[in-house]
């Protein structure tokens, strides 16, 4: 019995599977075949059947392009302050945390600290590598981004503490918070320039190019660089593990007095962006 | 990537508006906004806001269909899952038939003193 009704049941489905199956194919068909065939009498009489099949047979409307309008910044401290101000901002993957203070650091360019050695006669990064769990230092106009050694922890908050307080005793001394050598050495933009557009055509785009990849210079401020990643590299899940780990390092070994490197890449853009 | 609950804007237009529905792209989706108040013809105020709860892709505002949108500021305030509201403010721009404007914006990186 079970097996009949199952049958009949199917049956019945089938059935009402296949009735609006029956009405959708032509409406469906109407597009490529209303233009491959001659109007017939029925056709010529009914204005809005052809209006309304025409409107279905329109192609969908081309793409947008997507603007993006400047944002308003946003302070992060209030305007009228007297004090040295600090915000601590780790990044969401908890590898690097970035303090903003309410004065400039560095005017006009920037410099990569990797060891404690680098640091010598730079105050600011002195103090700084003097904490235990600091790994490198980067100091960019207002800004001091930090590493750390254990790449386990994520929990900023008791490092940042004494990061915070470092910065500030250093800034409050007013010694030299970066080193006269080091601003001495930084070339010029075109000199930066130059040697980062060589190590991207020579070394980074052949590198990246495997993977549909594509690196481009966007801008060169002070020994600051901006990029920004194209093709198969815009919106790629391993964009921040290249970014990091393949293209900061072929940049600080071919042109070591680069700075702060930046990246515009609109990750969630593209063709077939992961971070969408 | 966060669930918008909510968002609500607040445009306001130059010189130049076309005054017709105002549309937006959630994730690739055109849709009309709701609780609108206002227009967007020339120096008048759009206000419209949408209960989206989704995760976003993508979020734009889509330009008219004819004609130009000169848009001094947008103002949009978001209410996302597990997130304080946040507000994001962008400055002008220009939007016509080939055109949309990005409103989408991550949560702001929670921030603390040291």
């Amino acid at each position: 019995m079970n097996f009949i009704k199952r049958f009949f049941s199917g049956m019945k489905q089938e059935d009402e599977v296949s009735e609006p199956a029956k009405v959708a194919t032509p409406v469906s068909t109407t597009a490529s075949e209303s233009v491959a065939s001659e109007p017939t009498a029925s056709d010529i009489g009914n204005t809005e059947a052809t209006a309304e099949e025409e409107r279905f047979a329109d192609a969908p409307p081309a793409p947008r392009t997507i603007l993006h309008a400047p944002a308003a910044k946003q302070g992060l401290f209030p305007e009228s302050s007297d004090g040295i101000l600090i915000k601590a901002q780790p990044s969401p993957t908890g590898d690097q945390c970035m303090f903003t203070v309410n004065q400039v650091l560095m005017k006009d360019c920037s410099w990569y600290f990797d060891s404690f050695e680098s640091a010598a006669e730079s105050s600011l990064a002195e103090s700084l590598f003097s904490l235990e769990d600091v790994e490198t230092v980067l100091v960019c106009e207002a800004t001091v981004t930090v590493t750390r050694k254990d790449k386990t922890l994520v929990d900023w908050k008791p490092l940042a503490k004494e990061i915070g307080a470092a910065i500030r005793n250093a800034v409050e001394e007013g010694q030299s918070l970066i080193a006269d050598k080091i601003i001495s050495t930084i070339p010029s933009e075109d000199v930066i320039r130059e040697g980062i557009q060589k190590v991207i055509d020579e070394e980074v785009n052949p590198g990246v190019a495997g993977h549909g990849g594509q690196i481009n210079l966007l801008a060169v401020k002070g020994n600051s660089v901006t990029i920004q990643m194209g093709g198969g590299c815009q919106g790629c899940s391993a964009a921040d593990l290249t970014l990091k780990q393949g293209i900061h390092t072929s940049f600080r070994k071919a042109v070591p007095e680069v700075g702060a490197i930046f990246d515009e890449t609109d990750h969630t853009a593209g063709l077939n962006p992961f971070f969408s | 990537m966060p669930r918008v609950l909510t968002f609500k804007v607040n445009i306001e237009t130059g010189k130049q508006g076309p005054n017709e529905p105002v549309n937006f792209s959630f994730n690739g989706h055109t849709m009309p906004f709701e609780k609108v108040i206002g227009s967007n013809e020339p120096d008048a105020i759009f206000e419209g806001s949408f209960d989206v709860n989704s995760f976003a892709h993508s979020l734009t505002l889509v330009g008219p269909e004819k004609g130009k949108w000169e848009i001094d500021k947008i103002r949009v305030d978001y209410e996302c899952e597990g997130e304080k509201p946040y507000v994001v403010n962008w400055g002008a721009v220009t939007l016509d038939e080939t055109t949309e404007v990005n409103l989408w914006q991550d949560p702001p990186v929670p921030a603390f003193d040291v």
